[in-house]
Order: structure tokens, then sequence, then C-alpha cells
């Protein structure tokens, strides 16, 4: 599994040139952000879901992208952040956002670490259905938990206090975007400095070659497991707004058929890439979006056609191919 | 801040609603998905009703726009109900097929000033989460009570209680034992299995062990039912006598030719039958069965949307048109009238529909067919639910 | 002492169905190394068929069961060529998007074509009913799947590993151009291996389906239950499949008579203290 995905895409760039990339991509991620508030302002409610899920892909494209790791199990960090966050908000009255994203950041690390070791502890298909059986128990757990959790039934109540005390969560969702979007630049950038950084590196190594790794003398366990925290916060906080925007948590995010979902977005956008992540996230919502209102009964067909083409005319996932295609001609002008 | 918004929104929207004459109604439902059927079914009971009654209230044409929740997704049915009030301007939000997905889309309804009318969703709470909530399916609560009363008449003193572990489940589990403790009996032993059970030839020999006389039984319509009455049957329950009491998800009409003689003679409680015999009744089923394409795919959540557009064009009309939820939901409040499935009342006090419950027992009719034939009448029930959670 | 046989007849007949409707899987798995998730949807198409050839064109059972392989394997063969051929040896990731998107297609095409109602099989009278074991009576239809499991088992070890093709079939897997360069035209052993799996799951699609009823979404609800399946067998193993199969079952079984409300977490801790336990599968042929 491991070696197979070798498309490190900005490897060997030169450091300067990195940096004005981060900057441009980042500013690239604000302009798409107010474009879409001002092109769609009555589907907000949409974007802050697509911000949310974005997170959670993200946060699977760092054990998955950059460290190799197999999970069909990765909602259980979003769940538990969303669920956290929920949790402190309905039954304790902490409802500042601010900290119930703070709480939700907290669990998630907290979910990650024990799905991580538990995952870590097989490599390639094994580790695939021990993911699957993570999920399952997270999922039955808060199913069982009902008087925490309110079961089947979903988790109501939660009321998030204006945002700094200024911005109430309306109807139109305008405040739950602008601090989902704000959110999103944050852990992007904080990310893109991670991935870049003497650990995310070390990462990459684990990916490409653990073996070696360890003989360099790293603990290939720890930095696995380190990085399995990390992907917690980053899908905890991503839960959390989900909590927040929606005021109510389902069962369905600590659900396989999401963590599969988003899986599936992240290899639709392209692995190892922060950028393809959002790019599958942004692509596959939007299409399922657009297809589902156009026939609500049949779209599936149409969604199992888009990753199929992609499969066999992008296959590294959109925004790979894409990469390589613009790294092909600058390579032919130069 | 948040009632300037409120405000403003409503201005807004009164505005527009004022000139136009078409009146949007947003319709969530499972359209795709492991649960499509239930979707088609509602889609279907939309379609009958206007076949019926014409899709005009007075100068209004009424538009129903439909978006998929395929399976529970909170999330998901709040966004889109978001949308469909923001951008679509729906005056009307409606169906629901799950629990979760209807209670996540009421805050949105005073900001919104949009009711909602729940064509499906099943548990009792939900018409408490806000006044704008009226309900015209059942809740399982209201199903699952009267069984309890059929199972002591027919001398059964001691049950054992299956049901899936989830919401639904552990509200049958409770309205039955409630019920049948009322009547002096004993649940003996109450079994909660996974949703995902597939085999279940191991709890049926918990039942053997039990010592029950009889089963009650609550599983969600669907493929799971098929696997448990055959394993009922299979493992000898059926032949050692012990009966099996259910409410009628497990005997929905669609299941009916799958399930075949493996059901036969199995009693169970519903608000509602395709085979209801009365003149509303045929008149609706001949026009949801032309809507659904293939008649045997007509089942209960038909009737719940069929009746669910009966409220909203009265809603409409009392209206005239104009958004106003408060005076909508007033105006339904107490309305009584007759549905396919019989007579009906909005309770005005919880909004949930008041109706009969009926006793059917599964027939084959002389076509070779299955049908739920109905058999004894709990006349005008209320929602027993809500008194239990008081 | 009575109830712990009945519990065991119930886990091997469960241990049985689950062991036909998975082994096509550990097949595309283990030796052509295809992370195939359209496997369900593979076995749902068998399913479809069955019941299209019983109840509407009134063929008998058997004569139902051979259509519904046949007629399995037709329709994946253009799959195959078309789709198939694309990501042998891709990424797995490459593999897991492809095949669910076809699941997805599958599955829209089979709600369009036959709706969203359960399709049965109608048994021949023979397999109807139960069978007095003495102790309790079994479904007859469970004894048939017990047979068609040991069948299936028996017939896939000796065409693997003791006839020319199995031969050829391993050498390809395990080594592509060392095999093309010894005269192995991988591509027919390929195509051949996919069809064989296609045709096993299109069988267990159809004798598991009094358990697993066929509905459209058959394909992606018990996805996850194959997945597991195969992989705690080691996948491409069929001893080991047939063994995760027993152990799964009987776990499974016992579990939900002892407590069923923790069914669900019963298996799901024994599924990862035995993947921790043997991380290649219980007999897996490949890391």
């Amino acid at each position: 599994m491991a070696a197979s995905m070798n498309q490190t895409l900005a490897a060997g760039a030169p450091a300067s040139r990195n940096i004005v990339g981060s900057l441009a991509g980042i500013a690239t991620i604000i302009v798409i952000g107010i474009i879409g508030y001002y092109l769609f302002p009555n589907n907000l409610a949409l974007l802050t879901r697509i911000i949310a899920i974005a997170l959670l892909v993200l946060s699977i494209d760092l054990v998955t992208g950059y460290c190799g790791v197999a999970t069909l199990g990765h909602a259980a960090l979003f769940g538990a952040g969303a669920y956290a966050a929920g949790i402190a908000s309905a039954h304790y009255g902490a409802s500042d956002p601010l900290l119930m994203t703070l709480i939700g950041a907290l669990a998630g690390a907290v979910a990650g670490l024990i799905s991580g070791l538990i995952i870590l502890r097989a490599h390639g298909l094994p580790q695939l259905v021990l993911s699957i059986a993570v999920i399952h128990l997270f999922h039955e757990a808060a199913n069982k938990a009902s008087s925490w959790t309110g079961g089947s039934d979903g988790l109501s109540g939660i009321a998030p206090t204006a945002l700094l005390g200024l911005f109430e969560f309306d109807l139109w969702g305008r405040t739950a975007y602008i601090y989902g979007l704000a959110l999103l630049l944050i852990v992007f950038v904080l990310l893109q400095l991670l991935v870049r950084s003497p650990f995310g590196m070390l990462a990459r190594g684990v990916r490409e070659d653990p073996l070696r790794i360890s003989a360099m003398g790293a603990s290939v366990q720890s930095v696995l497991l380190r990085m399995y925290v990390i992907s917690g916060v980053v899908a905890g906080i991503g839960g959390a707004l989900t909590a927040i925007s929606t005021q109510v948590v389902g069962l369905d995010s600590l659900s396989f058929t999401l963590s599969a979902e988003s899986l599936v977005m992240l290899v639709l956008g392209g692995t190892g890439s922060l950028y393809g992540a959002l790019v599958g996230t942004v692509a596959f919502m939007w299409f399922e979006d657009v297809v589902s209102a156009a026939n609500p009964f049949h779209w599936l067909t149409m969604v199992g056609a888009l990753l199929i083409a992609v499969v066999l005319f992008a296959p590294r996932g959109l925004y790979g191919t894409a990469a390589a295609l613009v790294q092909r001609v600058k390579g032919g002008r130069a | 801040m948040k009632k300037l918004i409120t405000a403003t929104i409503a201005a807004v929207v009164l505005s527009s609603a004022a000139y136009a004459d078409t009146i949007k109604v947003g319709v969530i439902g499972p359209f795709s998905g492991p649960f499509a059927l239930q979707g088609k079914n509602f889609k279907a009971g939309i379609d009958a009703y206007f076949a019926l009654h014409g899709n005009t209230v007075g100068d209004d044409t009424i538009e129903v726009i439909y978006r998929d929740v395929p399976q529970p997704d909170p999330a998901q049915s709040k966004a889109l109900a978001q949308e469909l009030v923001v951008k679509e301007g729906v005056q009307y939000l409606a169906g629901f097929y799950f629990t979760p997905d209807a209670m996540a889309a009421t805050p949105i309804l005073e900001q919104g000033n949009v009711p909602m009318v729940v064509m499906n969703a099943a548990t009792s709470a939900i018409v408490t989460k806000s006044p704008y909530v009226v309900r015209t399916s059942f809740t399982t609560w209201q199903t699952s009570t009267p069984i309890a009363k059929v199972a002591k008449d027919a001398g059964v003193n001691k049950v054992i209680s299956i049901v899936s572990d989830y919401g639904p489940g552990v509200d049958a589990e409770n309205a039955f034992k409630t019920a049948f403790e009322k009547e002096g009996g004993e649940v003996v032993e109450a079994i909660r299995m996974p949703l995902s059970t597939n085999d279940f030839s191991p709890i049926m020999q918990r039942v053997k062990d039990s010592g029950a006389e009889a089963v009650f039984a609550f599983l969600p319509s669907g493929p799971t039912t098929l696997g448990f009455v055959k394993a009922f049957n299979q493992n000898g329950l059926k032949d050692a006598g012990i009966k099996l009491f259910a409410p009628g998800d497990l005997t929905q009409e669609s299941d009916l030719p799958a399930l075949g003689d493996q059901a036969l003679g199995m009693q169970t409680t519903f608000h509602y039958a395709v085979s209801h015999d009365s003149p509303e009744n045929k008149e609706f089923v001949a026009a949801a069965q032309k809507a659904i394409g293939n008649p045997a795919e007509l089942s209960f959540p038909a009737v719940g949307a069929f009746d669910g557009m009966h409220v909203i064009a009265k809603m409409i009309e009392a209206t005239g048109g104009e958004q106003d939820a408060e005076k909508a939901v007033e105006a339904v409040k107490g309305l009584s009238w007759t549905s396919p499935r019989g007579p009906v009342t909005i309770d005005p006090e919880s909004r949930h529909i008041m109706q009969n419950i009926y006793l059917r027992e599964v027939t084959k009719a002389d076509d070779g067919s299955y049908f739920n034939k109905e058999i004894q009448t709990f006349e005008k029930q209320g929602d027993p639910g809500l008194e239990a959670a008081k | 002492m009575q109830t712990v046989f009945s519990i065991a007849v119930d886990a091997l007949a469960y241990g049985m169905v689950l062991f036909v409707i998975s082994i096509g899987l550990s097949v595309t798995m283990g030796l052509m190394r295809v992370v195939n998730l359209a496997h369900g949807a593979f076995a749902m198409i068998g399913g479809y068929i069955a019941s299209y050839a019983a109840r509407d064109l009134g063929l008998g059972y058997a004569a139902a069961v051979l259509l519904a392989v046949a007629g399995t394997v037709l329709i994946a063969i253009p799959i195959e060529r078309l789709l198939y051929r694309r990501i042998y040896g891709a990424p797995e990731l490459t593999q897991v998007l492809m095949t669910i998107g076809i699941t997805f297609c599958i599955i829209g095409i089979a709600n369009f074509v036959f709706g969203p109602t359960l399709k049965t099989i109608p048994l021949p009278d023979t397999l109807r009913g139960s069978a007095d074991l003495g102790f309790r009576s079994i479904a007859t239809h469970r004894i048939f799947a017990i047979i068609c499991g040991l069948l299936v088992a028996a017939a896939l070890w000796f065409l693997i590993e003791k006839t020319a093709f199995g031969i050829k079939l391993r050498a390809a897997v395990d080594n592509a151009a060392m095999a093309a360069a010894l005269g192995v035209r991988t591509e027919f052993v390929y195509a051949v291996s996919f069809a064989v799996a296609i045709g096993l799951a299109a069988l267990g699609g159809v004798v598991g389906a009094e358990l697993l009823p066929v509905e459209p979404y058959y394909a992606l609800r018990y996805m996850v239950t194959f997945l597991v399946v195969v992989s705690v067998g080691g996948a491409g193993s069929i001893p080991g499949a047939l063994l995760a199969c027993l152990l799964l079952g009987a776990i499974d079984t016992t579990g939900r008579y002892l407590a069923p409300e923790y069914g669900e977490f019963f298996f799901y801790l024994a599924v990862i203290i035995i993947v921790i336990l043997f991380p290649r599968g219980l007999a897996g042929r490949f890391k």
C-alpha cells in the first residue's frame, strides 16, 4: 500500500518557491471563499457543510496521503469531535463556539490516539479491516450511550451562543460560514507548515520506506501515532463545526458511510497534497448536490460514473493529474 | 439582533409571497439509497393528492421541490431544509422519513416562518420541538400499544420482546411493555439486537429458552423483516405454537410478496392497510398505484404524504397563500377529515394525528397475492408516547 | 448441552453461507490483488437474474442458478475488459475509487430496472421447510448452503493447487512479467480468474439470498461483512477463508445468543483481536 502511492507533488521544489506557492494557495482559498459567499448567498449551509467535510478529508490526507495508512474509519475522529462539542453544549451549557471548537479538537485528538493505537497494529488490507472495526465500535458505543448522545434520534438541544458575543448563528448561516472559513484557513496554514516541517518530511519518509526510517533511528510507530493525534485535532474541529452550524449531531457522523465517502473524496482530489483534499471535497460535494437536486431518485448512477471517469482519465486524482500536467507543460518550456 | 433578522426575513419573504401565485413546498425524504422505496411512496402519495384534488388552492398553484437525504443524516437534512427555505423560498417543509432529520430541521421553522408537516418520522417527541410541527403519519407508541391488548385477548400471559436496537425499536419495546403490563401480562425478557443483524437463528434460540408464549417484535420495514420471519418459522417456533405479534412495520405491503407464505396469519397493528375498505381508499389506491408505477410498491408512507398534502392545502386555504406559519398551523388544529385510512383528526394539543389503529392479519387473496386484512378496529387512538414522556 | 449443540449448528450454517458469498472476493483480492468493492454488486446481479428467471420465466431452481451464474459472468466480461483491466496493479486506493464507482452505477441501474422492493428466489419443494435433527429443527436450505460451501471450497482448492491453470495463475500473480516471458498468457489467465470470481459471487448471491435478501442496496449493505471475512482469513487462501467464516460465524452467533444487545461489540472486538494476532490473516498467502 505504502509504496504504491508515490505522488509526492511538492517534493524537490526550492523553498522560496514553496512559500510563494503556499501564499498563492491561501489567497486562492480566500478568493474562492468570498466568491462562494457572494455567488451562493442562499447556499451557505451547504458551503459550511463542505468546509466541515473538507477538514475531515484533510485529516485523512495526513494519515493516508502523507503516511500511507489505509483507513475506512476516519469518521470516528470527526464524530468524536462533533459529539463532544454537542454534548458540552447540550448537557453542560458550554455553548461558546470557540470553547466548543476547542472541546471538539481535544476529543478528536483523544479519538485519534485510541484509533491510532488500534489501527497501526497492522498494514495493508488487515489495517483497513481494523479501521472498519474501530468505526463500528465507535458507532455502536454512541448508539448505546443514548442518554448522552440521543442515540439514533440524534443529539439535539445544541445552542451555540453568539460568536465572540457579537455574531449570532442565524438562519442564513452567514456566521457559521465565515467562522468555518476562518477555521479552515487557520488549519490549512498550520498544516502547510506541518507537512514541510522536519516532522512532515519524516512522515513522508515513513510512507516511502518505513524500514529505512527505523534504521535511521526514528520510531515509525511514534511518528504515525503523533500524526494520528494531529489528524484527530483537525477532524475534531471539523466535527465541532458541524455541531455548531447544524445544532444537531447524528450517528451518521460516526458512520462507515461517512468514512468511506470522505476517503473517496480524498482519492478523487489526489492523495498526498493538501490541495488535492480540498479539490476532491469541493468537487464531490458540489457534484452530488447538483445531480441529487436535478434528479433525487437516480443521481447515484451519475456519481458512480464520475468516479469511474476520474480513474480512467485522471488516475492521480483531479488535483494530482492537473498538477502533473502543469509540471509537464512547464518542464517542456524550460 | 436575532429578532431583527427574523423580522427582515419575514418581511422579505412576505412581500415576495404576496405577489407569487406559486406556493412552494419542500419535501425532504430518502429518494435514493436503502430506503428509496419509502421516498418513492412519499412522492406517490403527493402525486395521488394532486391527481385527485388538483394542485391549485384558490388562485395559488402548489409546486413541490424534492430533496434527497438517503439515510438518517441530520446535518444534511438541516442544510437542505435551510436551502429550501432561504434559496428556493418554500412556504412549507414536509416529508421527513427519519426522526433525526425532522428534529434537525425544527429550529429553522420559527426563524423562517415555515410550518413543517411530518409525513412519516415516528418518534413522539418531534411535535414538542416546535409549535410549527404537524404530523400526519403515526408514532411507534401509537401503533405498538393496541397489540398488547390483542395478545392478552388471545390468552397470552408471558411475552418476550425483541426489537432492533435504535430509537423506534426502544419506543416499541416500552410501548408494548407499558400496555401489556397494564393488561396484566408479563414481559419475561426484552432483547435488543443490532440493526445490522442478518441471522436471527440465535435469537430464536433465546426465544425457545425463555419459555414465553408469544414474541413481540419490532424491526424497521425492509430486508431484515424477511430474515426475521423466516427464522421464526424455520426454527420451529411457529410449529411450537408460539405466537408473533408486531406493529405493521413488519408486514408492510411492499414486503408481502417477498414474505409470502411465511407471513401468512401474522397479526399486526397499524394505522393503514392498502386493503382498507372505503371509497376514499379505493380512490386513493388507484391514483397512488398509478403514480408509483408498480402497484406492489405501494406502502404506508404514501398515505402519510397524501394526508400531509391535504393538511398543507388546508393551510394554504386558511392563509390565502400568504406566508404565515402561525395562522397556518392554527387553522389545522382540530381539523377532521376522512382519510384513506379512516376518520382522522389533528389533535389541537399535540398537533399529532388521532386515528384508528387496526388489527390486521396477513391473508392470501383469491388471485394469489397477499394482503393485510383488517379484523379489528381500535378507534380514535391518540399518541400514548407523549403522555409516557411526561 | 442441547443449547450448545444448537448454537454450534447455527454457527456452522451461518459461517458456510458467509463463505459461499465471500469466497469469490478472496479470489479477486488475494490472487488478482484487486480490492473489488463491487463484489456485492455482482452477487446482487446474480440474485436478480435468478429471481427473474424463477419468478417471471418460471424456470426451476437449478436452471435459475445456472442462468444467474452464466448471466452475471456475461455482464461482467465487458466490465472487465473496459474497466477492471485498467486497474490491475494500480494503487489500492485507485481500485477502491473505481470499484465503488462501479457499485454506485450498478445500484442505480438495479433500482431503475427492478425497483426498490425485495426480490425473492422461490425455492424448490425439496429445499423448503425444515429438517429435524433430533434435538432441533433447521431450515433445509441451510443444509443445502453448507453442502454448496463445501463443494465450492473443494473445487476451488483443486483448481488452484492441482491444475495447470492454477499453476499459471499463481505464477502470473507472483511475477506477471516473468510468467509472461515463460509463455503464460497472463491476460487470459486474469480474465478467466475474474470470470470464476464473478461466477462465485453470483452463486453466493443466489444461495445466500435466503439470509441476505436481494434489493438494490445489497451491493453496499454487506460490503463490510465480505471485506472483513476475506481479510481475516487472509486474502487468496481458500482454507483461510473457510476457517475465518466458521470462526466469525461462531463468534457472531454466540454473541447474538448470549448478549444480543452487545452483538456488534462482540463481533468487532473479536475482529480486532484476530487481526492483531494474525496480521497476515489466518492463513494468508500474501502480506
